[in-house]
């Protein structure tokens, strides 16, 4: 590790002034959309109570509009809030909705599945920099040393298809992209050394599953894996059970999964889940030329075919 | 506790020489669940069926297992005999010891403890499985033909003969289609109107056909044996009840000077008019974007001259909606007409050969109205340039087809044939002329096919070349055309007087507006795509629905009239029954659970899934789920390997019974 | 009961096939007399389309050594397209389960048409030789046996904590 290097770590990757402007934007909107009565809320951020510090919050009022923030620290995906974590705030009319890149490319997703209609739906989109990786100090400024994985590849910083954008991004960086590295890493091993790899991740998973309660695209009423008759699952912290888990969950997102990343997140025994999802994502794109999305589409990689699709794997 | 009996079949030898019935008999004993095991010699001979009602009853048993052949062979005879003993018939199963265990194996030990091993599978399976009965499905016993063409009027024909009702759509003023068009028909020359207008009086005439000309589908609801269809019947202008089809309407109206559609332009036709002397129905239509009194509100000659008073220039369009248990679509096919490249084609066009720019270069249609009788022309052929007699015409056949680089790229079928054809009626017509035929291959086969192209060749001295056109170009009155003979390697210059294009075949413009109505499928050139290429031609993949002739590809006459007369033959065949019955193996929505993503609309290849509103008792709308239509559903469980939540699963063939087959590997 | 086992190691093979092709062509290789080992165990599904993944992991975890997954050429589908949904669903699958670490040559997919009775025998005897010299799949196995969270304790916090249960 070199000096320049080390210097770079602690260099902000973001001032001031690109929160203030995006969180200006935010706020601007949200008083018009609420004054003007065209939504019935603003799902958004709000400052959490230690300094630096974001949670979610829905706003519905304009006095209440000038809560809403937004900063490095805004980790949370929204989108979840449209399905079930907050499912009453559907039905009171239209919703406004503040969306990082990653955000949009499940609300894009959430629309394609039926769960959302885009016409009740006012986006707000926000540029993004780039977000807290889970466990950084948030007092500290957001630098090379303390910004999520998934932000270091990030592709979708503009979020695609908002009704309006907030905030500019600031000029940036290369970062180097360390899960794609470790994806490599992983793929150049045997199965045998990816088998210990992941043994030792999911032997520890504690099937708390807040991977799957902070995941958008896991609104099922009845999860696969809460079923009993067939118990398709085995639902106890087992290492056997939660092997299956995760690989079921992986491919039940395959192809739809938004690169979040908040499985991995708020997961507490630090499993790296996204290596799974960026794993699928990758391939798909690979087979099928298909981005989880990106761009409206109605079926998905798995829900459609083409007569030329690759077969070399089958004799 | 389950009570399963297992009946272990000898078949002879078949089985019991490699297989140790009396030991997998044991063996079966002892699994928890069974409560009889037996083995037999034959069992599926009458008294081995014997036996298995026999113990069913006497055991009370709620499941069984034959171990025996091939459920292939025989799962049908062991459900029936279950079912006369009173057991539901889906609940016994074949566990097969034969074709997949003691005619691969050798080894009697590994044959005796494979066949023990897929018993016991079977048995968990077996204690799984839930009573099904088998749906059925009323049948409205009226079919809708769409299109007037000879596929859709043969086909209409045949049905209502059988003696069920057709309601048949024609989109157009006449029923008639293409054929009505055509001078001469391959292989025999005979004329096309001479065979076609009887046809088309015997649907007008028939009791159990219902005509709706100027008219199209707008909508179509439900599945087979119980379609609703909403046909919008275009404004005519004309009340049909009244009009007697004296044709005085037409001959006194003052626009005499429109384009008329059927003769490709060449002739006239009044703003009121019949589109051709023997359409049929005989009533007018006025063609509002031409007539005066539309455009301008003066004129109402033809009003005035209508004895029965039949003109109704307030007429709107109305909607009839007509039930039918089956559809036979029949909506025939566009000629290619694509002059340079529009911008939001994907079809190349043909700009080299002039065509639409050039007037002495035509499209075949054409040259089948200069050939009519009944054309414009009265049959002389002329061009249309100058109106003089052509004596070189240049023919060039695959205009559109077979260029993969132009966008088409399949063989429309019938050009080699009206090709050859024209040239004779030609050679028939103007005995000093000469024809010339580019072509790629000439493709005949069909029955007296090759006969017909060699006598054109051979004794009708058509010069066919081959080889492609790469150029043409006015040169005075002439149209130059420049091309290579492949064969001798040369290039090849003809001064010709008229140019005749065989131009492709293509879907209908429109065909796929109409596939998402009916909710079938087509191919990338918009062309309906049959369930099975070679084993359900005339079968769409959603059910209740048939084809029938160019629309699903390039046909023929003779072709496209056997395939009307197929799919009016499924028809029938449907309609043979008061109820369809089908076997209970569909899909059912857990609607508890179904969170509406519709991953299982998406992949349903036959478009049985549907968007079921729950409503409470006010008729609020609570939430919607996917629904399975049970007599569109084709039962093979695509929907439930993709639904997320498994709120859809597929009777006989449930997560529950598979899992249980695998736990018990 | 005694086996002569040919093997010290028999592998269990699982076969997951649709019922128009596939189970059709086993039968054929029946009616024909192919000979092939009898490892295999085939489960009938109406359509390739009908094979959800779980199935595969579970047969995996319940023992499987090696599991086929075989059905309709594209083209000859019963239900038109199932094999084609399946074809996607399965590419992903693998990939899948081998980046988790499973050896992909014990995951063998085949279109076997009605016709192709020697193609079934063929495909089967592969497999099944192809396991016999891979050894029986340890790792679910493995799995299936441990309890409880095989991670260190590699904290003093943890360990302490541990200590004081």
């Amino acid at each position: 590790m070199n000096k320049s290097a080390q210097k770079l770590d602690v260099t902000p990757l973001v001032d001031e002034s690109y929160c203030a402007a995006a969180t200006q934007a935010i706020r601007c909107e949200a008083t018009r959309l609420l004054t003007e009565g065209t939504v019935a809320a603003v799902i958004g951020y709000q400052a959490g109570r230690r300094k630096g510090t974001a949670m979610p919050t829905i706003v519905s009022s304009p006095e209440k509009a000038a809560e809403l923030i937004f900063s490095s620290a805004c980790v949370n995906n929204l989108a979840l809030y449209l399905t079930k974590a907050k499912k009453e705030v559907r039905g009171k009319g239209r919703l406004a909705i503040v969306a990082k890149g990653c955000d949009m490319r499940a609300l894009a997703g959430l629309i394609a599945e039926s769960q959302v209609k885009r016409d009740e739906l006012v986006i707000i989109g926000v540029a993004c920099a780039g977000v807290y990786a889970s466990g950084a100090d948030r007092a500290a400024p957001l630098t090379n040393a303390t910004i999520a994985r998934k932000c270091r590849e990030c592709v979708v910083h503009l979020p695609e298809g908002a009704d309006l954008l907030a905030g500019s991004l600031p000029q940036q960086p290369m970062l180097t992209p360390l899960e794609s590295q470790e994806l490599a890493r992983l793929e150049a091993l045997t199965p045998a050394g990816r088998w210990a790899f992941w043994k030792e991740h999911f032997s520890r998973c504690v099937r708390c599953m807040a991977c799957r309660q902070v995941c958008p695209f896991c609104y099922c009423e009845q999860c696969l894996c809460d079923r009993n008759r067939p118990q398709a699952l085995e639902s106890t912290p087992r290492p056997a059970g939660n092997m299956a888990w995760h690989i079921v969950r992986a491919m039940h997102l395959a192809g739809r999964c938004a690169g979040c990343a908040e499985c991995e997140r708020v997961c507490p025994m630090d499993i790296p889940l996204n290596l799974l999802n960026r794993k699928m994502a990758k391939e798909l794109k690979e087979l099928y030329g298909y981005e989880a999305g990106l761009q409206p589409q109605e079926k998905g990689p798995l829900a459609e075919y083409k007569d030329t699709d690759d077969q070399s794997f089958i004799k | 506790m389950s009570r399963i009996g297992v009946f272990i079949c000898h078949c002879g030898e078949n089985i019991s020489r490699t297989v140790d019935v009396e030991r997998v008999a044991a063996a079966a004993r002892k699994l928890p669940g069974v409560a009889f095991a037996i083995d037999y010699k034959y069992m599926c001979s009458d008294p081995g069926q014997g036996l298995v009602k026999k113990v069913v009853v006497e055991q009370r048993l709620d499941g069984v297992v034959v171990a025996a052949c091939s459920p292939r062979m025989h799962e049908k005879t062991f459900r029936n005999a279950v079912k006369s003993a009173g057991l539901n018939p889906f609940l016994c199963e074949m566990a097969n010891i034969r074709e997949h265990c003691s005619w691969v194996h050798e080894d009697r030990e590994e044959a005796t403890a494979k066949a023990l091993d897929i018993v016991r599978l079977m048995v968990e399976r077996v204690k799984k499985n839930k009573a099904l009965q088998p749906i059925t499905v009323p049948i409205t016993k009226r079919s809708l033909v769409i299109g007037g063409g000879i596929a859709g009027i043969q086909a209409a024909l045949d049905i209502a003969d059988c003696g069920h009702q057709v309601v048949l759509v024609e989109r157009e003023p006449s029923i008639g289609g293409h054929m009505a068009q055509l001078s001469e028909t391959f292989p025999t020359l005979d004329c096309s109107q001479c065979i076609m207008t009887p046809k088309m009086v015997d649907v007008a005439n028939h009791p159990n056909i219902r005509l709706y000309t100027y008219a199209e589908v707008e909508s179509v609801d439900g599945y087979i044996g119980n379609f609703s269809i909403t046909i919008r019947k275009k404004a005519r202008s004309v009340i049909e009840e009244k009009c007697t089809g004296c044709g005085i309407c037409s001959t006194k109206c003052p626009q005499k000077k429109i384009k008329s559609e059927f003769d490709c332009n060449l002739g006239s036709r009044p703003a009121i008019y019949v589109p051709f002397p023997q359409a049929v129905p005989n009533t007018p239509v006025i063609d509002r974007a031409n007539c005066t009194w539309f455009k301008s509100g003066k004129c109402g000659v033809c009003a005035k001259v209508c004895g029965p008073g039949a003109i109704d220039y307030n007429q709107e369009d109305e909607l009839v909606v007509e039930p039918v248990g089956a559809i036979v679509v029949a909506t025939g096919f566009d000629l290619y007409d694509i002059g340079p490249k529009p911008a939001d084609s994907p079809i190349d066009g043909y700009g080299e050969f002039g065509y639409g720019t050039i007037p002495d270069v035509i499209d075949g249609m054409t040259f089948e109205r200069l050939a009519s009788a009944s054309g414009p022309t009265g049959g002389k052929i002329i061009r249309p340039s100058d109106g003089k007699e052509p004596k070189q015409v240049v023919f060039i056949q695959c205009v559109g087809s077979r260029a993969r680089e132009k966008g088409i790229s399949y063989c429309s079928k019938i050009c080699c044939m009206y090709t050859a054809k024209h040239t004779m009626l030609y050679h028939h017509k103007v005995h000093d002329g000469q024809a010339y035929v580019f072509f790629m291959d000439a493709r005949t086969p069909g029955k007296n096919y090759d006969e017909f192209w060699r006598r054109a060749v051979e004794e009708e001295e058509a010069v066919y070349i081959r080889g492609m056109v790469s150029r043409l170009y006015q040169k005075g009155d002439k149209v130059v055309v420049m091309g290579s003979d492949v064969l001798v390697g040369v290039q090849v210059e003809i001064e010709a007087d008229l140019v005749v294009l065989a131009t492709a075949v293509q879907a209908r413009s429109g065909a796929d507006t109409l596939a998402q109505k009916l909710g079938i499928s087509y191919d990338k050139y918009t062309f309906y795509s049959e369930a099975h290429a070679k084993l359900k031609p005339v079968e769409c993949a959603t059910a209740g629905i048939y084809l029938a002739g160019a629309c699903q590809g390039p046909k023929d006459i003779p072709d496209a009239v056997s395939q009307a007369s197929a799919a009016a033959a499924k028809v029938m065949t449907l309609f043979a029954r008061d109820q369809l019955e089908r076997e209970p193996i569909v899909a059912r929505v857990n609607e508890r659970t179904c969170v509406a993503c519709f991953y299982c609309k998406k992949v349903c290849p036959y478009g049985a899934v549907e968007e079921k509103e729950i409503r409470d008792r006010q008729g609020n709308l609570i939430r919607v789920v996917a629904y399975v239509n049970p007599g569109v559903c084709g039962g093979c469980g695509t929907c439930q390997a993709t639904c997320p939540s498994k709120s859809v699963e597929l009777d006989g063939y449930t997560d529950e019974q598979v899992m249980a087959m695998i736990d018990a590997l | 009961m005694h086996h002569s086992k040919k093997h010290a190691f028999e592998p269990k093979i699982v076969a997951f096939v649709c019922t128009w092709c596939t189970y059709a062509g086993a039968d054929l290789a029946g009616t024909s007399r192919l000979q092939y080992p009898a490892n295999v165990r085939v489960l009938k599904f109406p359509c390739t389309g009908r094979i959800d993944p779980v199935f595969i992991l579970r047969a995996f975890q319940k023992g499987a050594d090696g599991v086929l997954v075989s059905g309709c050429h594209p083209g000859d589908c019963h239900y038109m397209a199932g094999n084609l949904h399946a074809r996607r669903r399965f590419a992903a699958f693998r990939t899948l389960i081998e980046f988790v670490g499973v050896d992909l040559d014990r995951l063998e997919f085949s279109w076997v048409s009605a016709a192709e009775g020697g193609k079934w025998v063929e495909v089967v005897t592969e497999l099944t030789n192809r396991i016999l010299t891979m050894g029986p799949l340890e790792e679910f196995k493995a799995l299936e046996a441990e309890e409880c969270w095989s991670g260190k304790l590699d904290t003093p916090e943890l360990q302490e904590a541990y200590n004081n249960i």
